[in-house]
């Protein structure tokens, strides 16, 4: 009680001060019509931002179980595309949905590590073993392809990413039958080079790199990048082309883990 | 010294009769852009003597507020102003301290301190009341534009009938 009464001694005026205030600004609120009104709307401003910021923090944290579901939507649907399947068709009645098998299924995955900046660069993927990634799957985005399964443990998985010294990837340019090999030269991580496009075949820049049905990795007709220049090296026969790839390898943060359902059965013939 | 309390009753009952019997007939122009207001009731709060107690003198000039807020129908709004502009009194007597100090048992009078001591500390005391009291009563920062154009033609003439009520009373505490 000694306490308390020194406290108000000390703090008395600033008390009594505060009581005041109160009381007056809730006089003004209460008993003018102007104010009142000023002031409810403001109320209202502030609850809105409020409700605002809660929301976002909300959505901050349902973010990844959104983006589990989505991927999972995704799948469906790129399950559902015609490069997913295997068709049987031989004759044109047996054309149709029946006919046709499927030949990929995926695995939606996020990237727990990423590199750009060396000449060998790895992915980490948080999908393993036990969710049916294996060694030697191909690794996609929304945007193009990120790379090569390299290794698994039960739960994580190592990717050798497109940006790899020793990435050899089997590309096609979109609408033409000529197809070559993608690899990196190092450099630009927004840069990739096509080889080996023979020196007769006829494309602009700004055509359209897609993956081809030739590998095993991933299903034909994916979007990798645009022709951003091309050069004939003297005493070959065969193109260097400048691939600008669609996906930006250095933010790449949920993927796709390619799984050919028919692997095994291609693989006997090799 | 003993007289103080019954001044300052004394004091308190005339600048409130002053202020809304014969000022506020007085305001014109509520609406438009030139706008008089004459307060003159803060004047109270000036004179209060230096040793009174910070709760008298809240208590006291929210008092004074809150008979001036009844009969402007303006609940609360003169009541707040006058309570933060008494609880910052002791800023600009502080700034406008003279070199020896304060004699703690007077009040900051013109017969005390000088005119020109006096104008400066009523001028500070009076613009900070104005505008805290057109701020609240527009109560919100929107209206900042009109809040200081309201303070800035209010505040000659406050201090003009403040000045000639000091000169014809001149009281000493």
């Amino acid at each position: 009680m000694r306490g308390l009464l020194q406290l108000f001694a000390a703090y008395g005026g600033f008390l009594l001060f505060f009581v005041l205030e109160a009381i007056s600004f809730t006089l003004i609120v209460q008993l003018n019509q102007r104010q009142g009104e000023i002031a409810s709307n403001s109320y209202g401003m502030a609850t809105a931002y409020f409700d605002q910021a809660s929301d976002w923090v909300t959505d901050y944290w349902g973010l990844k179980n959104e983006v589990v579901r989505l991927q999972g939507k995704n799948i469906k649907l790129m399950e559902e595309l015609d490069n997913a399947r295997y068709s049987n068709a031989v004759n044109r009645d047996t054309v149709g949905q029946d006919s046709a098998t499927q030949a990929y299924t995926f695995i939606g995955a996020h990237v727990i590590s990423n590199s750009i900046i060396s000449n060998n660069n790895f992915l980490r993927l948080n999908r393993g073993g036990r969710h049916g990634v294996h060694p030697n799957m191909g690794v996609i985005n929304e945007e193009g392809i990120v790379g090569i399964v390299v290794d698994t443990t039960r739960h994580f998985s190592q990717v050798m990413s497109i940006l790899h010294s020793q990435a050899r990837i089997n590309a096609s340019i979109k609408g033409t039958g000529y197809f070559g090999t993608l690899t990196w030269d190092g450099r630009d991580p927004k840069k990739m080079q096509l080889n080996a496009i023979p020196r007769h075949a006829k494309f602009v820049t700004g055509d359209i790199i897609v993956t081809n049905s030739y590998s095993h990795l991933f299903p034909a007709g994916i979007e990798i990048g645009v022709i951003e220049s091309f050069e004939e090296i003297q005493g070959n026969n065969f193109f260097k082309i400048q691939v600008e790839l669609f996906n930006d390898m250095a933010a790449v943060r949920n993927v796709y883990v390619v799984n050919n359902l028919m692997r095994e059965e291609l693989d006997k013939l090799d | 010294m003993t007289n103080a309390i019954p001044i300052n009753i004394a004091r308190f009952i005339g600048l409130f009769l002053l202020q809304v019997l014969f000022f506020k007939p007085l305001s014109w122009g509520w609406e438009g852009p030139f706008y008089i207001n004459v307060i003159i009731y803060p004047l109270f709060i000036i004179l209060l003597p230096l040793r009174t107690p910070m709760p008298a003198a809240l208590i006291s000039s929210f008092a004074m507020g809150i008979l001036v807020d009844a009969a402007y129908n303006s609940w609360g709004v003169h009541a707040a102003a006058s309570v933060l502009t008494v609880y910052l009194r002791p800023l600009p007597l502080k700034w406008l301290q003279p070199r020896d100090g304060y004699n703690v048992n007077h009040s900051p009078t013109k017969k005390r301190m000088g005119w020109q001591w006096f104008l400066a500390y009523s001028g500070i005391v009076i613009a900070f009341h104005l505008f805290v009291y057109f701020s609240l009563d527009a109560f919100s920062p929107v209206y900042l534009k009109s809040i200081l154009l309201k303070t800035l033609y209010s505040f000659p003439l406050s201090m003009f009938f403040i000045v000639i009520l000091i000169a014809i009373f001149n009281p000493e505490d």
